[in-house]
């Protein structure tokens, strides 16, 4: 703090005034908890760096600490107008999280249907099990727009056209219907088919089942965040 | 965004009116070069913006964080979280990526820069044959 210090009651009303403000901030913002909190803490910090400087402001004759420190929190921006700032690289966030999520746990559910439907995929060969795999176009649509996201959202965006937040929002969305169109597929086709029931399917089942529940959050979520974000960053832009 | 914001009385009469989409485009490469010198929190870089350009360019929180953030994201600068007075602070640092960004980007305002200016002050432009 250069120069000047808060008296012990206008430091406490700056604490209040500065949890207030970050509290009222974490109701607003949409995204990642992780970046949230990262968001939070980092805006603290310089929070109270902007509240340091004006109430250690030798130019600021005649006014009190309390009205430095109201001031201070003034000039940093109203919680909303922070919020509405960082809510296009939260969705991105989110869009790359949620993504990220689809591409890891992708084989752990596949691994079970690629069992169930062959069993012995090195004796029949690489095309005989990509033709039993009757929702391999949803995913090879899923692979190729979870691809052109995350090499649109990232480092390549140096060389390639940045990804709106809408537009990586969009995809998590398609790639969430298209994963849950896949899961109810499969289980459909199974359940109807003729085929003996085998203790593997309650795996691959149970595997897709919850899938399918974390598809219908995801959808929630984004759908959600699609419909908050677009009409604020429209505002923001005009 | 308070582009050309007025700090002190004489400020206003030296600092013209700024409109902020003047900004579109060299956002990154501004914030880019405040941090060439050194690793800075992101309060730290809005306030280094607004001294090196004399308090023409007094950009809002809500343009500076969010703005570090894409730049993190696109590899031209990273961050490290230390503690100052009890406090955890995020500073932020160029890649060897940002310095090649950076260059690149003076080296597109010096050219667009000088064709801007040769117009704007009625210079007569280089004979294309």
């Amino acid at each position: 703090m250069a120069g000047h210090r808060l008296t012990s009651n206008a430091g406490a009303h700056a604490q209040a005034r500065s949890d207030a403000y970050l509290g009222e901030l974490a109701q607003l913002l949409r995204g990642p908890r992780r970046r949230r909190t990262q968001i939070l803490t980092e805006l603290r910090g310089g929070l109270d760096q902007a509240i340091a400087d004006h109430t250690g402001d030798h130019t600021s004759h005649g006014r009190t600490d309390d009205q430095l420190v109201e001031s201070a929190i003034a000039h940093f921006g109203t919680p909303r107008a922070i919020a509405d700032a960082f809510a296009g690289e939260l969705a991105t966030a989110y869009a790359r999280h949620t993504i990220a999520w689809y591409v890891a746990t992708g084989p752990l559910v596949g691994i079970w249907w690629l069992l169930l439907s062959q069993p012995h995929p090195w004796r029949t060969g690489l095309v005989a099990v990509l033709a039993a795999i009757p929702i391999m176009p949803l995913i090879v649509v899923a692979i190729a727009t979870a691809v052109g996201t995350f090499a649109t959202t990232g480092g390549l965006i140096r060389w390639l056209p940045e990804a709106s937040p809408d537009r990586a929002l969009t995809a998590t969305i398609a790639i969430a219907a298209l994963t849950l169109a896949g899961d109810v597929t499969v289980i459909t086709l199974y359940t109807q088919s003729t085929a003996p029931a085998r203790p593997l399917a309650i795996l691959a089942i149970a595997a897709s089942g919850i899938r399918i529940a974390c598809s219908l959050v995801v959808l929630r979520h984004a759908t959600l965040m699609h419909r908050d974000s677009t009409p604020r960053r429209a505002q923001i832009t005009r | 965004m308070t582009v050309g914001k007025a700090g002190p009385a004489e400020e206003v009469s030296k600092v013209l009116p700024m409109r902020p989409e003047l900004l579109k485009g060299h956002l990154d490469a501004l914030l880019l070069a405040v941090l060439e010198a050194g690793p800075q929190h992101g309060y730290a870089v809005i306030e280094a913006l607004r001294a090196g350009s004399d308090g023409a360019l007094g950009l809002p929180t809500g343009t500076v964080y969010p703005a570090l953030h894409r730049l993190e994201r696109a590899g031209l600068i990273a961050s490290d979280w230390e503690t100052v007075g009890g406090r955890r602070r995020r500073a932020y640092h160029l890649t060897a990526s940002g310095r090649t960004a950076l260059g690149e980007q003076r080296a597109i305002w010096d050219q667009f820069s000088t064709a801007v200016t040769a117009v704007l002050g009625g210079r007569a432009w280089p004979a294309t044959g």
